[in-house]
């Protein structure tokens, strides 16, 4: 673990305060870089350390956006309550669908998901409750510093419980299943329990945060709650920064959706072709993240490169 | 009669989609990629038939073969130069690097074509043909027609020739086909280049029966792969049963809940089907 | 002076398993007690790590009963058997090629018997020392995936070790190891069988068998043909014609 435990709590310390020292830009940029961060986080608990791919987390952040805006929306129901609400929705369905999709492996486990998060965002489209297509309205609120705040300590409690499972038993549990699951299953680890609570925490992180930013945008739909290219780039973030470490996914987000954004405002269109490039230039030549990246630079030089390459060409 | 109507509209549908799957579950048989971008690959075979029908006066169906022999070459190159770098990396990079080129191409394709949206209209396009009180526009019914020929070559081509032994050879493994003479480079590349010029051809044939934008390719790459897993990626034909088998249950989908509920039937039967049958390996061989 | 034996730890009833039409194990039955080493042997494709996997629980029968330390456990899944005191080491060696030598055993320190070792810190002792006993303490820090043949076959053997089994189900540890290897790795069978582990070894190295086994097991075609102390069983005509094919007239 990191023995420099000081450097992340100063940064989280500045990042805390930054609503006060930045502009409403800069808060907007903040509020959702944050909300990335968060989401690529919790795609690393299932994907990054339990080693299941899963391209459907947006589903649960989805889940958490709905979940949330229909109990303010439809039931006038507080924040807090309608956040909860949320949260145990995506609970509660990452219990029920769990079972069966984690008995998938590999590239099925990841298109179950894919198709969970098509199957489920029609459904919503076609649910009075939910507003249909058109979607549900929040109450308004303009407290961005709030939201701010939110997100950061979610991404706080997020990235606490990625250094608890990475240091617990329950951790080496997961990563055992990533690296071989039947031996994992021979030497005594009970796969089916460890996935899916792997899988419960994954989306709860994602519902809350879906949650918060619901309540920011106020305004959602089924397209942007169950956006699939949301779900890959969080996916893309964690990758890049390094799967199953405790801060590769957050250094991955910020230092990518950074990036992005600086692109986007000066030559807008272009900034989506950068970010095509930038994924098939990380998985050839970095495909496991960053973190890793740096060490291997470390010991080898630019020939770390050339080595990745390769091992896994054909 | 209604429903006799639904399953010929479905049939017609599903035979298209089938072929447009056929690709797809021919890469990730035998290469064991996952290719995200496949949508992608369709939406430009359909950008290339548009411009030899507008630009050269080509028919479009006579313009698919120059399409598949173009987007041939595009697949060969793209397995040669780009994804052989990564096939013997995780699944996951697969399918990021994949993605990661439907962002491009889907980018590009957007700055050549403009987002507007194009349809191929051949001077029969409108035209119907009723048997037994149900109407079967003649321009699906050849697309229809093109996708089982193609469907059927495939079958031809994996099954009756020397490549097709070599392709289902690498299929089943890669080590003992090097020990038989078989080059995997240029053999993965060959393989990729099959399925993208079926994947043109798809797009050709979608052209004509429906519109096209850079934008298609998503919704088709994910339509693809739920008839891949149902059809299995063992053979050709068993991926267009399997094109039917959606292309049916969208149409009465359509029809009994909604035009908009047929994504959700699409997508919930994939995710009922990978439940209810999850040891699959699948290989076409 | 007599002493009762001790009551088997494994008894095996008709175990039986098919493989769409192919019947790999048929009806096979067998026990061991604690301390006992039971050598498996049979020429290849005979059902041997079929078997072995019917009692760690990879696979589950389509016939017979299991029993172990009093419980039926032949329906039980493999991470419960594991809890009851059963570990095996798999023929194709399945180290966690990412994770170093250490972590591989430290998992097996982990979830072992009665569930395992809870403090990270102790099962991580524990792995240490089962390091030391099979001789791969030099290379802790490596990742397992670095590691040659013999040294994979001890990681694999340390794993199993580090789960304080009372049933240890080897599959074939001395395959590829030359003469001196051989020994070294009988001597350590031998001593882990002096802490009262029950052995079954699958082994085509004949004289590993014949020194270490209490007493053999044959199987030919998924069926037993032949139990018994080794020098019997070496001797016994079907196992020769097992091995060697019939005889021309």
């Amino acid at each position: 673990m990191s023995a420099r435990w000081w450097v992340p709590l100063l940064g989280a310390a500045l990042l805390g305060a930054v609503p006060w020292i930045g502009d409403e830009t800069i808060m907007q940029f903040g509020i959702y870089l944050l909300l990335v961060a968060v989401l690529a986080q919790a795609w690393n608990i299932l994907g990054g350390f339990t080693g299941y791919p899963s391209f459907g987390n947006s589903t649960f952040y989805g889940l958490g956006v709905y979940g949330t805006a229909i109990a303010m929306a439809q039931f006038h129901m507080p924040f807090w309550t309608g956040l909860a609400l949320g949260g145990g929705l995506a609970m509660l369905c990452a219990l029920l669908i769990g079972l069966p999709i984690l008995r998938l492996r590999g590239p099925y486990f990841a298109i179950a998901t894919l198709g969970l998060n098509a199957a489920l965002s029609a459904l919503v489209a076609n649910l009075d409750v939910a507003g249909r297509n058109i979607g549900l309205i929040l109450p308004l609120t303009r407290n961005d510093v709030l939201f701010y705040e939110g997100l950061l300590a979610l991404l706080l409690a997020a990235t606490l419980a990625v250094a608890w499972i990475s240091s617990s038993r329950f951790g080496m549990g997961l990563i055992a299943v990533r690296e071989d699951e039947d031996a994992a299953a021979v030497m005594g680890v009970d796969t089916t329990r460890y996935k899916i609570a792997a899988l419960v925490l994954s989306a709860l992180f994602s519902a809350l945060a879906g949650g918060i930013y619901a309540y920011y945008v106020t305004f959602i739909d089924p397209a942007s709650a169950f956006d699939p290219k949301l779900n890959v780039q969080m996916v893309i973030m964690a990758v890049f920064g390094g799967p199953g470490t405790v801060l590769g996914p957050v250094v991955g987000a910020f230092l990518l959706y950074s990036v992005y954004q600086a692109l986007a405002s000066s030559i807008s269109t272009a900034a989506a072709l950068f970010y095509g490039v930038v994924i098939i230039l990380a998985v050839i030549f970095m495909p496991k993240g960053l973190v890793d990246l740096g060490w291997g630079l470390r010991r080898m030089g630019p020939r770390y490169l050339l080595e990745t390459v390769r091992q896994y060409r054909l | 009669m209604l429903f006799a109507q639904i399953l010929v509209n479905g049939v017609l549908l599903g035979g298209l989609y089938g072929l447009m799957a056929l690709g797809m579950a021919l890469v990730w048989g035998v290469l064991n990629i996952v290719n995200l971008a496949h949508g992608a690959l369709i939406m430009l075979g359909g950008y290339a038939v548009y411009f030899l029908f507008t630009g050269a006066g080509i028919d479009p169906f006579a313009a698919l073969p120059v399409a598949m022999g173009g987007m041939f070459c595009f697949g060969y190159l793209l397995q040669r130069l780009l994804l052989n770098l990564i096939v013997r990396s995780a699944l996951l990079n697969t399918l990021l690097i994949t993605f990661g080129l439907d962002v491009v191409l889907t980018y590009l394709a957007q700055l050549a074509f403009s987002a507007d949206f194009r349809a191929i209209n051949p001077s029969y396009a409108g035209a119907n043909v009723t048997l037994a009180g149900i109407t079967v526009p003649l321009a699906r019914l050849a697309a229809f027609a093109v996708a089982l020929l193609l469907a059927g070559l495939l079958w031809l081509l994996l099954n009756r020739t020397r490549l097709g032994r070599a392709i289902r050879a690498t299929a089943q493994n890669l080590v003992a086909a090097r020990l038989y003479g078989v080059e995997p480079r240029r053999l993965y590349a060959v393989t990729f280049g099959i399925g993208a010029a079926l994947a043109g051809a798809a797009g050709g044939l979608y052209g004509v029966v429906a519109q096209i934008t850079p934008y298609v390719g998503t919704s088709l790459t994910a339509k693809s792969f739920v008839i891949a897993i149902i059809g299995g990626l063992d053979n050709p034909l068993a991926v267009v049963v399997g094109g039917l088998v959606i292309g049916i249950a969208e149409s009465a989908a359509a029809l009994y809940l909604g035009p908009t509920y047929t994504d959700v039937i699409s997508f919930g039967l994939l995710v009922l089907i990978l439940v209810a049958r999850p040891a699959r390996s699948l290989r076409m061989a | 002076m007599s002493v009762a034996p001790a009551a088997p730890l494994l008894e095996a009833g008709g175990l039986t398993r098919r493989f769409q039409g192919l019947v790999a194990v048929n009806d096979v039955s067998f026990s061991l007690r604690p301390g006992e080493i039971l050598g498996l042997i049979g020429p290849n494709g005979a059902g041997k790590t079929t078997l072995v996997s019917l009692v760690s629980g990879t696979l589950l029968p389509d016939a017979g009963t299991l029993v172990f330390d009093g419980r039926r456990i032949e329906r039980l899944a493999p991470f419960r058997r594991a809890h009851l005191g059963i570990g095996r080491t798999f023929q194709v060696m399945k180290p966690f090629p990412g994770l170093s030598v250490l972590e591989n055993v430290t998992v097996g320190a982990l979830f072992g018997r009665g569930g395992g070792e809870r403090n990270r810190a102790h099962a991580r002792e524990r792995a240490r020392a089962m390091l030391d006993f099979t001789g791969l303490a030099p290379r802790l820090a490596q990742r397992a995936d670095a590691l040659g043949g013999p040294d994979r076959k001890r990681l694999e053997l340390a794993k199993a070790l580090a789960m304080q089994p009372k049933l240890l189900l080897l599959d074939e540890v001395m395959a590829g190891l030359n003469a001196v290897e051989v020994d070294e790795v009988v001597a350590l069978i031998k001593k882990i069988r002096e802490g009262g582990v029950a052995i079954l070894v699958i082994e085509h190295v004949i004289k590993a068998i014949r020194s270490l086994s209490d007493r053999v097991l044959v199987l030919h075609h998924g069926q037993k043909i032949a139990e018994g102390d080794p020098a019997s069983v070496f001797g016994d005509p079907r196992v020769v014609e097992a091995y060697l094919g019939k005889r021309r007239a």
